[in-house]
Order: C-alpha cells, then sequence, then structure tokens
C-alpha cells in the first residue's frame, strides 16, 4: 500500500490494460515474456479489487487511525480545525502520561486480564465437561437438559440482571469485586453446544476402545476427547477470551471503585473524568486498544476458522 | 453402551447445571415475580398484580424505546447485504489479501466501548466529521451530531454496521468457500455475467449463513445499549431519542431503582425475542426442508 493511494491505483490499472491489448497481436512470445504478460494482466484485472479492498480498510482502520493520531498530540495541536490535522506537528507523549497519572490504567488492565482468563479457563472446562454426556453417553433425563439448556440461549442476558444484581448484594456478597463479574460467566450454553458437537465427531469406537483397556469416564474425556478436539478448544476459547474482555454492562453494574474496574468500564470512567479532554481520551482508548489487537494477530487463525465452524455447528 | 456408570454423567454435567440455573433460570424466574411488584432493590418487593404492565401501556418513553429498538432492526439487512458483498470481494487469491480480512476484523475484536468511544469523538461538534465537511464546504456551520435528536439512532446504527461487516463476512466467506467450484462453472457456460453468478449460485449456496447472521444480528440489534451508553454519554440522547429496549430496563432498574418496572419491561423484551427466535426457527425448519 506503498503508492500513490487508490487513484493512483486506478490509473495504474488503466494503463496496464491498454499495454496487455497493445501486446495481444504479438507473435511468437518467449516463456518469461508470456509469463511476464500474464503476470501484468493478472495485475490489470486485479487492480481494480486493490482499489476496492484499499477504500474498505480506510474505512474501517480510519476511526482507530484518528484516535491514535489524536493522542500523540501536542497542546500546540489544534482538535479542532477546518481541515482537521491529521499528523500531528508537535508529537508527544504527555497525554499516554496524563491519563497513567490520574487513572490506574495498569490496574484495569491486570483486572481484565485476570477476569478474561478466570473465565475463559473454567468456562471452557465447565462447558467441555458438561458436553461429554450430551455428545456420547445415554441416560435419564438427557433431552431434558439438553432442551432446557438450548431455551437459555434464546434468554437476552440483560433480563437476568436484576435478579443477578440482587443476588451479588444479598447472597453472595461479592458485589463491587471481581468474583461478581467471573461467576455469572462461567457456564455458556453456545460453548456446551459447540463442546457437544466436537464430541459427537469423535468415533464411538475410540472411546470404547478405552472403556474396554480400562480407563474410566473422567480418564477418557481428560486423555482421549480432549486432546482429540484441540482445535474446538482452542475457538472457544479464543471467543469466550475476546468477548469477557470486552463485556461491560455487567461489569459496569458490579465494579465501582477505581481498583476493581475492568478495561471496558475504566474507560468509560474515563470519558467522564477527561470530558472535553479529547487528547487523553485519545490516549486511553489507544491504550486499550493495542493490547487485544495484539492478541487478535497472534490468535487469528483459530479465531477465523471457529467463526467459521460455528455456524455448522 | 453406559449401563455400569449410573451417577457419572450427572457428576460431569453438575457445574453447568448448576451455574446456569443460578445465573440464568432463577432470575428468568424472579424477574417474572418482580414485573408484579412495586420493588427498588433496597425493600423488599410488594405485589400490585398488573400495575407495572398498564403503567407501560402509557409509558410514552417505553413506546419510544419499542419503536427505536424495531428501527434498529433495519441493521441487520444492511449488514447481511454489505457483508456479503464483502466476502465475494476477499474471496479471490490475491496477494497481501490476509492482510486485508484481517484489518476489516479489527473493529469485532476491539471492544463497544472504544470504538464508541472513537465514533462519539468523530462526531463530535469539533470532530473529524465536521472538519472535513466544513473544509469542503458541504456546510458553514458545525453540526451538532449526537445533540440532534433524529441523528443520535441513525449514527448508533452506521456504528454497529460498520463494526459488524468485517465481523459477518467471515462467516460468508466460509460459506463461499463451500460452494463447489463446478456450479460457477456450470453458470458461466450457461453465460452468466459475474453478477448473475453470485445471484443464482452464491446466494442460495449461503442460505445456512444468511439464517445463521440474520438470527445473530437481529438478536443483537434487539439487545444493543453500549453503542447507545457511549455515543449520548449515558443520557440516552435528548428527548430520548437514544432510547432502545434495553437502555431503558438498564435507566429504570439501576439509576432510577424501579426495579419492579424495569422487570416488566424485561418481560416484554422476553416476549420480543421469544417471538423472533419461533420466527427464526421456523425459517431454519424450512431450510432443512429444502434439502
Amino acid at each position: 500500500m506503498s503508492d500513490g493511494g487508490p487513484a493512483g491505483k486506478a490509473v495504474g490499472a488503466v494503463g496496464a490494460v491498454a499495454s496487455a491489448a497493445v501486446l495481444e497481436p504479438v507473435a511468437g512470445l518467449t516463456g518469461a515474456r508470456l509469463r511476464r504478460r500474464r503476470r501484468r494482466r493478472e495485475l490489470a484485472s486485479n487492480a481494480g479489487w486493490y482499489v476496492v479492498l484499499t477504500v474498505f480498510a480506510a474505512i474501517t482502520v480510519f476511526p482507530f487511525l484518528w484516535m491514535l493520531l489524536t493522542s500523540l498530540k501536542g497542546p500546540a495541536d489544534p482538535i479542532a480545525s477546518v481541515p482537521p490535522q491529521l499528523i500531528p506537528g508537535h508529537p508527544t507523549l504527555a497525554n499516554y502520561q496524563r491519563v497513567l497519572d490520574s487513572l490506574p490504567i495498569l490496574k484495569f488492565f491486570q483486572n481484565s486480564i485476570v477476569v478474561s482468563t478466570a473465565v475463559t479457563g473454567l468456562n471452557v472446562l465447565v462447558s467441555a465437561m458438561a458436553a461429554y454426556p450430551l455428545a456420547k453417553m445415554r441416560f435419564r433425563g438427557r433431552e431434558w437438559i439438553f432442551y432446557l439448556l438450548l431455551a437459555t440461549l434464546i434468554v437476552p442476558t440483560q433480563l437476568t440482571y436484576i435478579p443477578s444484581f440482587i443476588l451479588a448484594v444479598n447472597v453472595f456478597h461479592y458485589y463491587n469485586t471481581l468474583p461478581a463479574v467471573i461467576f455469572p460467566s462461567l457456564a455458556s450454553a453456545f460453548n456446551i453446544f459447540l463442546m457437544r458437537q466436537a464430541f459427537r465427531s469423535v468415533p464411538n469406537d475410540l472411546i470404547d476402545a478405552a472403556r474396554v483397556d480400562g480407563a474410566g469416564e473422567w480418564r477418557v474425556w481428560w486423555q482421549i476427547l480432549l486432546p482429540i478436539v484441540r482445535p474446538s478448544l482452542a475457538a472457544v476459547a479464543i471467543f469466550t477470551f475476546v468477548t469477557s474482555w470486552n463485556d461491560f454492562l455487567w461489569p459496569s453494574l458490579m465494579l465501582h471503585d477505581r481498583t476493581q474496574m475492568t478495561l471496558p468500564v475504566g474507560l468509560a470512567a474515563l470519558q467522564g473524568f477527561f470530558s472535553s479532554d479529547f487528547r487523553s481520551i485519545a490516549a486511553g482508548v489507544t491504550m486499550t486498544v493495542i493490547p487485544i489487537l495484539l492478541f487478535f494477530i497472534v490468535v487469528q487463525r483459530y479465531f477465523v476458522r471457529g467463526l467459521a465452524g460455528a455456524v455448522k455447528g | 453402551m453406559t449401563r455400569r456408570f449410573k451417577a457419572t454423567p450427572y457428576l460431569f454435567l453438575l457445574p453447568a447445571v448448576a451455574l446456569i440455573g443460578v445465573f440464568v433460570v432463577y432470575p428468568i424466574l424472579a424477574v417474572f415475580y418482580y414485573s408484579f411488584t412495586d420493588y427498588d432493590i433496597v425493600r423488599p418487593p410488594v405485589w400490585v398484580g398488573l400495575d407495572n404492565f398498564r403503567r407501560l401501556l402509557g409509558d410514552g418513553t417505553f413506546w419510544l424505546a419499542l419503536t427505536h429498538s424495531f428501527v434498529y432492526l433495519l441493521v441487520t439487512p444492511t449488514i447481511i447485504a454489505l457483508s456479503i458483498c464483502l466476502a465475494i470481494v476477499v474471496n479471490r487469491k490475491l496477494r497481501g489479501i490476509h492482510i486485508f480480512r484481517a484489518l476489516y476484523f479489527v473493529p469485532a475484536v476491539s471492544g463497544s466501548i472504544a470504538i464508541g468511544l472513537s465514533w462519539r469523538w468523530l462526531f463530535d461538534r469539533n470532530g473529524f466529521i465536521n472538519g472535513i465537511l466544513q473544509s469542503l464546504g458541504v456546510i458553514d456551520t458545525p453540526i451538532q451530531w449526537l445533540a440532534e435528536p433524529g441523528l443520535v439512532l441513525p449514527i448508533a446504527m452506521l456504528l454497529t454496521i460498520w463494526a459488524g461487516i468485517g465481523y459477518y463476512s467471515v462467516i460468508f466467506l466460509a460459506g463461499l468457500q463451500n460452494i463447489p467450484e463446478e456450479l460457477y462453472d456450470a453458470a458461466r457456460i450457461d453465460g452468466a455475467s459475474d453478477l448473475q453468478k453470485h445471484w443464482h449460485v452464491s446466494l442460495p449456496g449461503l442460505r445456512p449463513q444468511i439464517v445463521f447472521v440474520a438470527v445473530i444480528s437481529s438478536l443483537a440489534a434487539l439487545k444493543v445499549f453500549d453503542e447507545i451508553y457511549v455515543l449520548t454519554s449515558r443520557s440516552g440522547g435528548i428527548l430520548d431519542s437514544g432510547v432502545t429496549m434495553v437502555f431503558y430496563l438498564w435507566k429504570q432498574a439501576f439509576t432510577l431503582q424501579h426495579a419492579g418496572y424495569a422487570a416488566a419491561i424485561a418481560i416484554v423484551l422476553l416476549g420480543i425475542t421469544l417471538a423472533f427466535s419461533i420466527v427464526n426457527v421456523r425459517l431454519l425448519e424450512r431450510q432443512e426442508g429444502d434439502r
């Protein structure tokens, strides 16, 4: 994407098409020239697509880029100007320092790590456990339990917040602590279904062979099933992690002390704290987006595969 | 095959069933009960029968919220159409296509609060959008985008669409890649143009994905909250112009302490969601029948 942007590419496309047409009637081309010609024609037909892709990428990325650029602006750089100033004239990291000095962003980050890791680990464990008998055992009440779980998928989570709030305050006494955010997210019918789907694809012979060899159900589950479905486990885990990381409404109801907040809750507090200090808000947003983006880049393959697989599940 | 193991299946299921029982099943039953009570979370609930529901009928803000939530459903067809277009565009072997695909996915992982804040400032009175429009001479004075009652909801919807396209197009991309190449070849031999090929081959082939995305994104649209919360700085917009069902539920329950009344809103929301799910299941069944 280093050359002259969409316009330059469009011009290049026209040029390539023209030269390909000129080359057409020339007979007796050598192999190398043929190949070069083919490559050029390929480029010509693709240039249009690159324009579309780049325009779309620009629309997608621009709000983030604008945040990043604004967060680097110094006091002398205008926030509002006509036309808007894109590149900071006096770049500085002072806005980041100000945010770090006024709000415990690192603590938010730490809390988010604790919550998302705990939720992911335990949720995957609980879901994988529940999925095994639903996929591979016959027992009384199986259908009944299955349909009960299925029904909970339809219910909007927000519906449960009033009673869950009262439970948190009156029964579990974990209001304003991290467990209040962790516990209600530990079981998800959706994850149970995805894991059930994965287990069903494991041949029964394999399980029966292990049982004949004297392995108990727990060992079958832990030593045979779980290793086989590792790709599904990874996809479910990544989904759960990102969802938990970005969860806002319930954590915002539960976490009120600055020392207890997760990143999204802290970020919303930041908006109130810096009200119209756009540079600091931009710095805060940038700081919270970068870690999850890095995480996404690392696990991207599994994420996309899991998302694609979910539809069939 | 499992006669020997009596308790084992139940032990495997126990943690999940207990958690879902406490955090999903019990709250649903409780919310039904609260909807028939006057309850402020602090003092014990007082039974008032159908009073909350009667009040809802005459509550203008409730009807406004209901209307807004239905209007919000317009994001679903828009997202489906645009995501399919994007999936078709990225479904070709181009150099660097993986980088583009990853870029389009960025809004889906960044979190609604972060992207909501960035949009909040794009559309600020002193924001980028006004700056560009002014420098192009389209407008003379800055527009108060988010203080304009008619604009809050459309901007929130635009945000939802923008954030959703990359995510949903991955699903459609997987669907496209499952469509046998021969179908496209056959269409080409029949003299179909590119557009006709996609209309007659891609669209029918993507039907399972379309149903899935329709279900997921319409349920998400009915539940929208974070975008409204951030874009309107917790206010719901001037004259409640951005208030949706879940936002109104949140406001009644957690800022006004009208838990009983909010529970009644929750029951209406549940009813709508159930109706939607039944329609969706019907669609799915019809789809199974087609095969």
